[in-house]
């Protein structure tokens, strides 16, 4: 017991200076723009799908997972969704609908995941126009990873889309269409598909000329359950193309609202508002 | 991480060898009297700086005036980040308000500045997505991309060379900033819970050499 008690001290000062010392390393900022982070705050995407692959759903069970979008600069609301998220009972993951930074910097990232590291479920997130600013696009990729990807989780494909097409100046490459295509054209053992993108496709940051083929290919997937986007900040769900495919737009942290959505059977779904 | 240090170090060893040299050295400094505004022109730089960190770039360097007995200075800073750390090659231009109100003699060579407080504004160059013509309607984003400003509070040690009778004490000091920046601390303003003051801090450390 005694020997237990002086030893603690050492224990917690060797733990301080050790703290001291990281954090030191991270504050000594060679920029804004520089987004060099810890191990575990790199490669977010790809620790959490590991995750999920830890904790299968049963084929053919219900899907339940978190909607939400826009997180930049809204760290005391990232607080309460985390505690909320964490009383909700059998859901299994969260989806952020991008827009994780404000000003497109990598601390911004870490501070959202700070608090998105806390939730009891893997969260997963899509690339928004505001983590593309500046040096953004390089930090998101360091951080979270990849612009486009795709995973199988129990019967869904979920294909997440960079459809910041404003950010590329209007080029022609964002969305990447024929990565779309390729993507909706095959299940990978799933039962229906999920597309989840920052910018929806009828927005003025969305590029025109490729607004219609994008449409057209969301309405050409037969197996689209329906899509998910962010950037307007209020919740919406709609067909804004006429064209049988629903899309829904999630509230941004601030509005202190966030979507549980319940999928099965081919395409059925139910929608839960939760305030926070 | 190691990289900066190192430079730092060298440069500390480079600059001290010649002091510790002139130190030993007997006092035979020849009779030729100039005055002190000859020796320094109101242009020519008091101290030169090289400094890691502080959102200013892996490896900062420049120079820089002293004014009011050396209790404020301006330094302008050319910074350097690698691709590598920030995804792509940024040059930084910056410049610092310092003021350092007290000085405690240590010892006969050794002075200690506890506290400077300051400003600085920093403009880089190289970034990848920071608006071209015509690409974002006016105020799309209220904020720029490359001018950072922010304030800055630290200290110094210095070491203070023995000048000759006609000349002033020069100094070679290692110094410490904590700073911030614009973006940061509007994120720390309206996120008391969320944030701590910590999380927008940022550190710098530094060599200063008056020459």
């Amino acid at each position: 017991m005694l020997n237990r008690l002086r030893f603690q001290p050492r224990l917690s000062l060797l733990s301080a200076a050790a703290a001291l010392a990281l954090g030191g390393c991270e504050m000594l900022e060679f920029s804004p723009n520089d987004y060099r982070s810890p191990k575990s705050q790199t490669d977010l995407t790809a620790k959490h799908l590991e995750r999920l692959r830890q904790q299968p759903v049963p084929a053919g069970d219900t899907l339940r997972f978190v909607f939400t979008g826009d997180s930049q600069r809204f760290y005391d609301e990232a607080e309460d969704l985390v505690a909320s998220v964490n009383q909700q009972p059998g859901i299994q993951f969260l989806v952020v609908a991008g827009d994780i930074s404000d000003f497109g910097m990598g601390r911004e990232m870490r501070w959202v995941d700070d608090h998105l590291s806390k939730l009891k479920v893997p969260y997963l997130t899509v690339i928004g126009n505001h983590d593309a600013i500046g040096n953004g696009r390089e930090a998101y990729q360091h951080i979270f990873g990849p612009l486009n990807y795709s995973f199988v989780y129990g019967d869904t494909k979920f294909i997440m889309v960079d459809t910041n097409s404003r950010e590329a100046n209007f080029d022609g490459s964002t969305p990447n269409i024929p990565w779309v295509q390729q993507q909706l054209s095959s299940l990978g053992g799933a039962r229906r598909q999920i597309v989840v993108s920052h910018v929806p496709p009828q927005d003025d940051d969305f590029d025109p000329s490729l607004r219609q083929s994008y449409a057209r290919t969301l309405k050409e997937a037969p197996k689209l359950a329906f899509e998910l986007n962010g950037h307007r900040h209020s919740f919406s769900i709609g067909q804004p193309f006429n064209d049988g495919v629903t899309y829904i737009n999630s509230s941004a942290f601030s509005e202190r609202m966030y979507i549980v959505l319940t999928v099965w059977g081919d395409k059925q779904f139910r929608l839960k508002q939760v305030k926070f | 991480m190691v990289r900066p240090f190192s430079l730092l170090l060298a440069t500390a060893a480079v600059l001290l060898a010649p002091a510790a040299q002139a130190a030993s050295e007997p006092e035979q400094a020849p009779k030729k009297t100039k005055a002190p505004t000859a020796a320094h022109p109101w242009y020519r730089p008091r101290h030169l700086v090289l400094q890691t960190g502080g959102g200013l770039g892996m490896v900062a360097a420049g120079a820089g005036y002293a004014y009011a007995n050396n209790k404020v200075e301006t330094d302008i800073l050319l910074g350097y980040v690698p691709k590598r750390f920030a995804g792509s090659t940024l040059t930084l231009a910056s410049a610092k308000m310092l003021y350092s109100p007290f000085t405690v003699q240590l010892a006969e060579q050794w002075q200690l500045k506890p506290l400077t407080v300051g400003a600085y504004f920093s403009y880089t160059h190289g970034t990848l997505n920071d608006e071209e013509r015509g690409q974002y309607t006016k105020g799309y984003y209220w904020f720029s991309t490359d001018t950072r400003y922010g304030p800055l509070a630290g200290g110094r040690l210095s070491y203070v060379r023995p000048g000759s009778t006609r000349e002033e004490p020069r100094h070679v000091s290692f110094y410490y900033e904590l700073g911030s920046n614009d973006l940061y601390l509007i994120s720390y303003a309206q996120n008391r819970n969320g944030l701590k003051f910590g999380q927008v801090l940022t550190l710098a450390l530094g060599l200063k050499a008056d020459f």
